[in-house]
């Protein structure tokens, strides 16, 4: 039985056609087929209700999501709407990975940009309301349906997924074949309790990631599958000349332009076989190794970020005055130039994906944020139409971007093609770090004056940096604008009456990533910390300095007050021995002020706590914001102190986490987080940790050291030892 | 050259053949044995992702060879169910709601499974505990650790 009902999503432009359809047995799951983990018990049988929801003869509402649960707990999150909306017990809750669909419109796409991608901190935000409505609508036809079983009378919600009258009392797996056949209302009211939203209910995905049944890209198993590595041009930009027709072990080699695949019967015997096979390929080594090199792009950096020749793009310009005039005019003035390196992705889990292609159809189970950009780059590769192209989410052991691209998926694909059976291609650590997409280096260059009454006047802003866009999107006759490379200089709330914010592409040819956080990774550091040495300048606290700036903007305000009162700041003077620096950030639809409280073990910097208040709007789930901050600080934390990867003629220097020091448990600073009360629209949290980090320990440092740092990280060349 | 093994995992005889008798355990157990709860990370004992317990000592599978696992027991996250300091980590990391993306999780249970073993404690296991963690769920497993 199938029915076809439109159930459109209000509070915004976007209207959904949803199919409704009954589905036996968890035909949907999205790891039907594979064995990965333990065997999950057989799943009772469920009916549709809706795109997003599921319920089953048990009474357990399964919701199916777009996003990616990569660990920022949005399973968990966008489970507590629906289970607001359906007065859900929460352990009647289950969450799934689903989509993209079959045929267009893709329920599962952000409804804030139409795609089914995961990043920019956006699931939450653009999944809000259209969630709740659509669970509100849910709701409205099983008790649509409680009416037509039982007419005449008053029917209710109750709590534990059930309709009431007061005598007569059904679960919803007793309503939901009816409830399918019910017109949706036009318009439904939103639930005004907080039962689930602003909870602090345990994730979903826990019980799993405990007793290793979780299933990661990485574990899925298909029958008959094969397995695959590969070893890509040790120079970035190479590609193969030559390559043997077959080595000793492997099954097949196959070509993959940039490298070769060894397909063998398990993921080791392929990955030594690949290790081997690197001296017996020849490559094409690209003809411009300088703009492959981090010298001469640190070079070219410095010297655009200084050229009057340079042309820049002007994404802001605001006040009456030339900025550069207002400047020159200053009794005060700044003039300060920050960089930041290259870095890796490292994601715990490394790239891989399984894929099984035929001649008429493709499937791909990945770990992978980019759900959407899977079935071009797999229609692409295969020909096929996208209604014949399946994608299967797993859980990410850690995206941070990096599974936003499609270069692994692409490999998979046509190493399955190639050999004609499903097959799982697993990169090794070191393919990992050496073939990443990685965050841009930066020089960016902060002008700025203060007045003789001590008022910031102007700022002029110049962020030199390769472009991820560009690097994308360029082609003869289309010259992408990239606005994300400014992000976090754009639109800063501070009132600086007179300011010019322009970017100047490096043209460097490093693959270019997206990193967690983005723009804001580089370009918060400069802006924090150009506000520190201007708030010193003038001869007041970082903290009162920012304050007064801020003062038209409540929220703004709102986080540093929070942040103050946290941390101590304005009511006494750090411990001996250590000293406080603050950051603060709007971006990604919040708000953030961290301070770091710092001292030095060894000559080296030691964060003890770390003091965070965020305003993220609607706090759906304080518990996991608290982690993401947390985690987001660990990430900010490393890059801040350790992170860089350099390039010798397109060399990368690092090849494992023995040379890309990352955060241990001992560097770990205890963090508290304070979030601000708000019934805003919720704004963005798995990034916000992140930007704050760097500015604030710089801050730190100064203070504590009297030595101002503007080059990224602290201690280049960090190693780390083994077990 | 291929040779046929027999292994004692989580308490139940296996037997496998590997290509290789240098293949390290923690590829038997994934690709071979279907247990994929342990996990690859670094592959040169640098992260502790590979984590299990063979004859109750912590070992880093992934340059353990698996003919020296044989004749052993050797304990996967699968196994901490059936185990009682198993039972009381995961405990312990589910109500201190430790795991992100919980990829590193499985061989952060094991090193502490394998340190209560070793008759440790709280502040003492949180010190043995050298792994990585990219998500940074560092301060909520010194809690869940501290509970034990
Ligand atoms: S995979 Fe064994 S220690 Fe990292
Ligand atoms: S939870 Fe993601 S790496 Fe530890």
């Amino acid at each position: 039985m199938s029915v076809d009902r439109r159930a459109v999503l209000a509070g915004g432009a976007v209207a959904l056609v949803v199919p409704v359809t009954m589905v036996a047995n968890g035909s949907l799951q999205a790891l039907s087929g594979t064995t990965g983990g333990s065997a999950a018990a057989p799943a009772p049988a469920a009916t549709a209700l809706g795109a997003y929801l599921r319920i089953d003869s048990l009474n357990n509402v399964t919701l199916l999501i777009g996003p990616t649960e990569m660990g920022q707990g949005i399973m968990t999150g966008l489970g507590q709407l629906v289970a607001e909306e359906l007065m859900l017990n929460w352990s009647q809750v289950k969450v799934e990975h689903a989509g993209p669909s079959a045929s267009p419109p893709n329920p599962f796409a952000n409804p804030l940009f139409g795609l089914q991608l995961t990043g920019g901190s956006t699931s939450m935000r653009g999944w809000y309301l259209p969630l709740r409505q659509a669970a509100a609508t849910a709701r409205e036809m099983l008790l649509a349906a409680a009416r037509q079983l039982a007419p005449g009378k008053t029917w209710a919600l109750a709590a534990g997924g059930k309709v009431t009258d007061g005598t007569t009392t059904y679960a919803f797996s007793q309503l939901v074949e009816t409830a399918t056949l019910m017109t949706p209302p036009a318009k439904v009211a939103l639930a005004t309790t907080r039962n689930a939203i602003g909870q602090r209910l345990p994730r979903t995905d826990i019980p799993a990631k405990v007793d290793g049944s979780a299933v990661f890209g990485i574990d899925v198993q298909v029958p008959g599958m094969v397995y695959a590595a590969v070893v890509h041009c040790p120079t970035l930009g190479g590609t193969v000349a030559s390559m043997p027709a077959s080595a000793s072990g492997a099954q097949a080699l196959v070509n993959l332009g940039n490298g070769v695949a060894v397909v063998a019967g398990d993921t080791w015997t392929a990955m030594r076989i690949a290790e081997s096979l690197g001296s017996k390929i020849k490559w094409t080594l690209p003809a411009d190794t300088a703009s492959r090199d981090s010298v001469h792009i640190r070079a070219k950096g410095l010297e655009l970020v200084g050229s009057t020749n340079a042309v820049p793009h002007i994404y802001e310009t605001t006040g009456g005055l030339d900025p550069a005039v207002a400047i020159a005019n200053a009794p005060t003035r700044l003039d300060a130039t920050y960089e930041l390196p290259y870095l890796a992705h490292a994601c715990m889990e490394v790239l891989n994906c399984t894929a099984s292609v035929s001649a008429t159809s493709a499937e791909i189970w990945a770990p992978t944020q980019g759900q959407a950009l899977n079935v071009f780059t797999i229609a692409g590769i295969t020909g096929l139409a996208p209604r014949a192209i399946t994608v299967h989410t797993t859980y990410l052991g850690g995206g941070l971007g990096r599974k936003f691209d499609q270069d692994f998926v692409a490999e998979a694909v046509k190493i399955a093609k190639a050999v004609g059976k499903p097959v799982k291609l697993t990169w090794s650590r070191k393919q990992d770090f050496q073939n990443d997409m990685y965050r841009p280096c930066a020089a960016i260059r902060v002008q700025a004056g203060i007045d003789a009454n001590k008022t910031l006047t102007a700022m002029l802003y110049r962020n030199v940096s390769p472009s991820i866009n560009i690097q994308r999107n360029s082609k003869p006759g289309n010259n992408p604008e990239d606005t994300g490379a400014v992000a976090g200089a754009l639109d800063l709330p501070y009132a600086i009456p007179n300011r010019r914010i322009e970017f100047v592409p490096n043209p460097a040819d490093i693959p270019l990533g997206y990193w967690r956080s983005v723009g804001e990774s580089y370009n918060t550091f400069a802006v924090e910390s150009a506000m520190d040495e201007l708030a010193l300048a003038a001869g007041q606290d970082p903290m009162a300095w920012r304050k007064a700036l801020l003062a038209a903007d409540p929220r703004s305000l709102g986080v540093l007050n929070a942040v103050d009162t946290l941390s101590g700041w304005s009511k006494s003077a750090a411990p001996a021995g250590s000293a406080r620096g603050l950051a603060f950030l709007k971006g990604f639809g919040s708000y953030i002020a961290l301070v770091a409280q710092i001292s030095l073990s060894g000559g080296k910097i030691k964060v003890g706590k770390m003091f965070c208040a965020i305003d993220c709007g609607v706090a759906v789930n304080p518990d996991q914001i608290e982690a993401q901050i947390q985690g987001g600080i660990a990430h900010g934390l490393a890059a801040t102190l350790w992170g860089q990867v350099t390039f010798a003629a397109g060399v990368p220097s690092v090849s494992n986490f023995n040379n890309y020091r990352v955060l241990k448990l001992n560097d770990m600073p205890t963090v508290s987080v304070s979030i601000v009360p708000s019934s805003e629209a919720p704004g963005g949290v798995g990034e916000t940790g992140v930007p704050c980090v760097a500015p604030a320990v710089a801050n730190a440092y100064a203070k504590l050291t009297g030595q101002r740092v503007r080059t990224l990280p602290f201690y280049p060349g960090a190693t780390m030892g083994g077990l | 050259m291929a040779q046929t093994l027999k292994l004692n995992v989580n308490g139940a005889n296996r037997t496998v053949t590997v290509s290789s008798s240098d293949m390290p355990l923690l590829w038997v157990l994934r690709d071979l044995l279907g247990l994929t709860g342990t996990k690859y990370g670094c592959g040169i004992e640098v992260c502790g992702a590979c984590t299990v317990l063979i004859d109750g000592q912590r070992e880093h599978s992934c340059v353990f060879d698996v003919t020296s696992a044989v004749g052993k027991k050797i304990v996967t996250v699968e196994g901490l169910a059936a185990d009682a300091d198993g039972r009381k980590a995961q405990a312990a990391w589910i109500a201190n709601q430790v795991p992100q993306c919980g990829y590193c999780q499985p061989g952060m249970l094991m090193v502490t499974v394998g340190a209560m073993k070793a008759g440790h404690h709280g502040g003492e296991i949180a010190s043995e505990v050298e792994h990585i963690c990219v998500c940074g769920t560092y301060q909520r497993i010194k809690q869940a650790i501290q509970s034990l």
